[in-house]
């Protein structure tokens, strides 16, 4: 189905100008470095820390909108509405315990909050985010362990020429990554050695370069709106 | 006071060169039938989101967890609206997972917009593009439950991912889904080889949305950055012989 062209509207054209005032500015300010009359790089620097701002904003948007989709579930008792409920009280409660004590507390000093409060929320904090949340992460992060395992029992498979060469390539690397293997012959070393310095590397840069340029057309299109009006 | 930074001169050389060639090309291939090698087995994808319809299943859509700067993930917001389009006009159920909170708002206004374009505002609810969360595997885990709890019928991830995406892979191989996965991290794309039905490799992400709309004036944009190409391999090929003979002089070129 081809794409039928049309024309931009007011609003599309501002920002589109925009896009591209800004894109140009970036790109020309990283080659080439100009002080007088205007200090561009000083300029550039600015803009970054107002688009930082913008970001740290967008915190509050992202709060909303999960209250608001989980208030919904509740609301509706939907089938998960449980760990909606869950969801909304660790978001608000860590919010709350953080604000109090943790390294990004409102109020470090205790000019506000008396200290006596930090020091109640101190240990809380800590269980929460040492004992519960770097936890957690940890044990969603050793899942990968076994994921990639199935991974590669899936991916190892002497289906065709490629998938029994690379079935080859996978077990000499693998080899030659034991311990056991300098033991056994010291050849598999200099294998896993010449395996990953040259086609592995060989390969991805071929990826790598047709990506960047792919990056370079894709952000020039972007900036400059081509195929205009699509 | 203008002056061009140090170290970054070649670079600038090769960029206009690399651009010139680009336009060039990209000129002479407008409005012309363009032959391309095509992405293999991109065109299921419009058959997995009708089989999605038929089955009463949703599609699952992740730009990953990258930032709203990153090529991937504008790349995977630019298929977003190809994939929402589809989904409205098939009245298939989309939910779209994001770990940025910059990337929710542009991804909750494309869904708005194909809503909108296809008469079909009212339909329109929050519930669509859902922020999981902005740590790496609290959003994996997020989008491993909707994957299992929801059961969508595709699961389209494609964006900017680190190690969560086998994460997310292996979530979706274990319930059968069919899987669309993509990426210019050379790092994740071998576990995207092994998990998904169909991936698209590097620079195939940004031509993608391009491919499935069948537009040739975009297709002929795509035929650009292969003279790039080209000039690149005649640097590495021209570098290497120099090299090889203790000539520098290429080194010293880029380097200025």
């Amino acid at each position: 189905m081809a794409t039928t062209k049309r024309k931009m509207t007011r609003e599309e054209l501002i920002l589109q100008v925009i896009i591209f005032s800004l894109g140009f500015f970036f790109a020309f300010v990283y080659y080439v470095r100009v002080s007088e009359p205007i200090d561009l790089q000083a300029v550039s620097q600015q803009l970054f820390a107002y688009l930082t701002a913008m970001l740290t904003a967008a915190f509050a948007i992202g709060m909303i909108n999960l209250t608001r989709v989980h208030w919904i579930n509740i609301k509706r008792k939907r089938a998960t509405w449980k760990f909606s409920v869950i969801l909304i009280a660790s978001l608000y409660g860590m919010a709350i315990v953080s604000l109090i004590s943790s390294p990004f507390a409102l109020d470090p000093q205790a000019a506000v909050i008396p200290q006596g409060v930090i020091n109640l929320f101190n240990p809380i904090f800590d269980f929460l985010y040492y004992k519960v949340l770097v936890t957690i992460n940890s044990s969603i992060f050793s899942l990968l362990a076994f994921f990639i395992a199935s991974a590669a029992y899936r991916a190892f498979k002497a289906r065709s020429l490629e998938s029994t060469i690379l079935l080859l390539a996978g077990l000499l690397v693998v080899i030659g990554q034991a311990p056991v293997a300098d033991v056994a012959w010291p050849g598999f070393a200099t294998i896993r050695d010449w395996i990953l310095a040259y086609p592995n590397t060989a390969g991805q840069r071929g990826i790598l370069i047709g990506a960047a340029l792919g990056i370079l057309a894709f952000s020039v299109r972007r900036m400059i709106r081509y195929p205009w009006g699509r | 006071m203008i002056e061009l930074i140090e170290g970054r001169i070649a670079q600038l050389i090769l960029l206009i060169i690399v651009l010139a060639a680009i336009y060039e090309v990209t000129r002479i291939a407008r409005g012309r039938k363009m032959k391309t090698r095509g992405i293999p087995g991109l065109e299921r994808l419009d058959g997995w989101i009708k089989q999605a319809g038929t089955l009463d299943r949703s599609v699952f859509f992740t730009p990953g967890t990258g930032a709203v700067t990153y090529p991937d993930t504008l790349a995977a917001l630019a298929l977003l609206e190809y994939v929402a389009e589809r989904c409205v006009e098939q009245n298939v159920k989309l939910i779209v997972g994001n770990a940025d909170l910059n990337v929710q708002q542009v991804a909750e206004d494309i869904v708005k917009t194909a809503y909108t374009k296809a008469g079909k505002a009212k339909e329109y609810n929050p519930d669509i593009v859902r922020f999981i969360s902005g740590r790496q595997f609290a959003f994996a885990a997020g989008v491993m439950g909707i994957l299992r709890r929801e059961k969508p019928a595709v699961n389209i991830f494609v964006g900017d991912f680190s190690a969560e995406a086998l994460a997310i892979a292996e979530a979706g191989r274990s319930d059968a889904i069919a899987q669309f996965g993509g990426t210019t991290n050379v790092d994740q794309l071998p576990f995207f080889m092994a998990t998904c039905d169909l991936t698209l490799i590097g620079e195939e992400l940004f031509t993608a949305q391009g491919y499935l709309k069948n537009d040739p004036d975009t297709i002929s944009t795509y035929v650009g950055p292969d003279a790039g190409k080209i000039i690149a391999i005649l640097l590495i090929l021209v570098g290497a012989i120099l090299v090889t003979f203790g000539n520098q002089i290429l080194v010293s070129l880029l380097d200025l």
